[in-house]
């Protein structure tokens, strides 16, 4: 993508205030209500570096989780949480059978995988799904995001997030995670974490036209010879599945979803609903029939038909 | 498998049987915030539900005798529902805005759905609870019967509340956990009101009740067993292996939920003269092991969620035949490791291993 004409009007060091619709400028995209934005990332371009996470937290003025060390790989946040919404996961690959470290480098992506984890701001998104407050909604840019003035803590879409995204905050007592930099975009910015991102793993854009360059970047890895690259997310791939519809953020992974801690066919969580709900109901129905029967047959007294009938 | 994706080749690294790799065995998904408070609304919900319909239909099939449990039940109806909002209010995590549960509804989420039942039910039961000690008899009758289907409502709503989550406990059987649920509701209502009736000397309704408590725990234990075996079947049945929970799980739910009452309710129905301590023991351990039940499948399922191997056994794509997904349980694991493949285990325990050496 070309660099706009009129990014020469702003050269100077200091300049007066934002620029309009800056994320032309960063990411080739203009910012408009009613269009669909997401993220794709992808994961043989991350280097690993962090910088998404700390952009993410000076951003939106996140607070620091726990400060230990995990002890299994250069991983230490874990896991994404209501004060982290990137997460980089390193996967060290071990050599097979002995459990030991690699000895010889491989020519691609010598031997880690990383990956920068976010909320996947889900088509039919089962943390929207189970809100009963409406606390998270569906914005404009057509992502989703927690209202904190109005969520009340019931945590429902805590469990229901098929990906462990969405948690509640000890310190509020409210659910918290991505929102796509929701300020940001109706700032016409890029989002903290892709603009930040030194290598273009993660990219932010709109949707489709995000879903054709992933596309054409999985051709081209094939054509080079990475053969296990594969999309994750994007329509009818692995993740994409179960009723959820695409994910607005999405991947570019090279080995199987589960050694990044994603499912392979996560299910939409409101498709349990009407199963449960029949089969109690039908199972009421018939324990209250066989409820009205018996108090009938009492009420027919020792005389009537339930003479015997101790014994029915 | 790569037929589910048209359009993708899956490589073959995704495509292949889930074999438990992991990250680093951290949970795939989070656990719901939900604890002993949650799972002691859902019994004391599905106890004041079923006992409305209970009270129902006592008084409109069961004649004069039956006044005294229909009182009994509204009492329990009314009593139930203020218990269990109040329950649910202090589980939230900003309890001072309970009330915004009200300003939408939304038919994909139960949560959202039980706040109206809830509210339904509590607002019809004291009607007819009212209604009836006023001596407004009409308008008992009138409001009972709403109130009843809502207490229907009240007995399986939650099961749906908790299927309805990416937790695998939750998620592997939503329509045998709503089975269960309503089972184990009726059961604690009949119970309760047996043992009420008991205590006031009307043995004949309390036999009544037991029969209604020995229908429902057959049923309970039959979908109970059928729910355990299929928990197995999809590898998500490891945290209701755990010593506290099997004990919750196999004593509480199923020996004193079931087991127990139909022994007792049953030898009662074929003995010329029913004992009243057998009716009482039968009721009481019915009561315990429905709360037992709840207990165990609401930490079972916080458990679960932390156990990622369980999350991804259910995640796999459905084969093209819609059989259950072939997965490798962890005794199949263990098998495989004895007769020298070895199964996949999480990069860290791998390193742990090799460091000891
Ligand atoms: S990934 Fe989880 S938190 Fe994000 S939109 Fe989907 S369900 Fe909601």
């Amino acid at each position: 993508m070309g660099v706009p004409a009129r990014a020469l009007d702003y050269a100077d060091s200091f300049l007066p205030g934002v620029i309009p619709q800056e994320a032309e400028l960063t990411a080739g995209v203009r910012i408009e209500p009613g269009k669909s934005y997401g993220f794709f990332t992808d994961t043989t371009l991350c280097i690993g570096c962090k910088a998404c996470e700390v952009a993410c937290k000076e951003w939106n003025a996140l607070p620091a989780d726990d400060l230990g060390l995990k002890g299994t790989s250069y991983d230490n946040t874990g896991s994404l949480s209501a004060n982290t919404w990137r997460h980089v996961a390193f996967v060290e690959k071990i050599s097979g059978d002995e459990g030991t470290r690699v000895t010889e480098m491989q020519p691609f992506q010598s031997n880690w995988l990383m990956m920068s984890d976010v909320c996947k701001h889900c088509h039919n998104a089962p943390c929207l799904e189970a809100c009963p407050t409406g606390a998270l909604f569906r914005t404009e840019f057509d992502t989703v995001v927690v209202q904190p003035d109005i969520c009340n803590g019931c945590g429902y879409c805590v469990p229901a997030c098929p990906f462990g995204v969405v948690d509640l905050s000890p310190d509020d007592g409210k659910a918290h995670k991505c929102t796509l930099c929701y300020d940001r975009l109706k700032g016409g910015l890029e989002p903290a974490c892709a603009k930040s991102c030194p290598t273009d793993s993660i990219q932010f854009g709109e949707v489709p036209d995000l879903v054709e360059r992933a596309k054409a970047r999985v051709v081209d890895l094939h054509a080079k010879g990475a053969r296990n690259a594969y999309l994750y997310g994007a329509p009818d791939t692995p993740g994409a599945t179960g009723g959820l519809g695409h994910l607005n953020a999405f991947f570019l992974l090279t080995d199987r979803p589960e050694v990044y801690n994603l499912p392979t066919a996560p299910t939409r969580a409101a498709n349990r609903v009407e199963p449960a709900l029949t089969a109690g109901l039908v199972t009421m129905a018939g324990l209250a029939l066989t409820a009205a029967a018996v108090f009938a047959l009492a009420k027919a007294g020792p005389t009537g038909p339930g003479r015997n009938g101790e014994i029915r | 498998m790569s037929g589910n994706f048209a359009g993708t080749s899956l490589p073959p690294s995704a495509a292949a049987p889930y074999m438990g790799e992991t990250y680093y065995g951290r949970p795939a998904v989070k656990a719901s915030p939900f604890d002993w408070k949650v799972s002691s609304y859902i019994f004391v919900g599905g106890l004041a539900g079923s006992a409305q319909i209970l009270a129902t239909l006592g008084d409109l099939a069961g004649g004069p005798q039956a006044g005294g449990m229909t009182r009994t039940g509204r009492w329990i109806a009314v009593g139930g529902s203020a218990v269990g909002g109040v329950l649910l209010i202090a589980d939230l995590h900003t309890p001072d805005r309970w009330y915004n549960m009200l300003r939408i509804y939304r038919s994909t989420s139960p949560m959202s759905i039980g706040t109206y039942i809830l509210s339904g039910f509590a607002g019809f039961s004291a009607i007819a609870l009212g209604a009836d000690l006023l001596g407004m008899k009409r308008v008992a009758k009138a409001a009972q019967v709403p109130a009843a289907v809502a207490g229907a409502g009240m007995s399986v709503y939650t099961a749906a509340l908790l299927s309805a989550t990416s937790t695998p406990l939750w998620a592997a059987e939503p329509r045998l956990l709503g089975v269960r649920f309503a089972a184990s509701s009726m059961a604690a209502a009949a119970s309760a009101l047996s043992v009420v009736e008991q205590a006031g000397q009307r043995q004949d309704t309390a036999r009544t009740l037991d029969r209604v408590a020995l229908a429902a725990c057959a049923v309970e234990m039959a979908a109970g067993l059928q729910a355990d075996r299929a928990y197995r079947r999809k590898g998500v049945a490891d945290a209701l292996e755990k010593p506290e929970l099997r004990a919750l799980d196999k004593v509480g739910a199923l020996a004193m939920g079931a087991a127990i009452p139909i022994l007792c309710h049953g030898l009662n129905q074929v003995v010329r003269k029913p004992s009243r301590t057998l009716s009482v023991l039968g009721s009481l351990a019915a009561l315990a092991g429905g709360l037992a039940l709840r207990h165990a499948i609401l930490k079972g399922g916080n458990e679960s969620a932390g156990i990622p191997e369980n999350y991804f056994r259910l995640t796999r794509p459905e084969p093209p035949d819609r059989q259950p997904p072939r997965v490798a349980s962890t005794g199949e694991r263990e098998r495989i490791a004895h007769h020298g493949e070895r199964p996949y285990t999480p990069a860290a325990t791998r390193v742990a291993t090799s460091l000891e050496r």
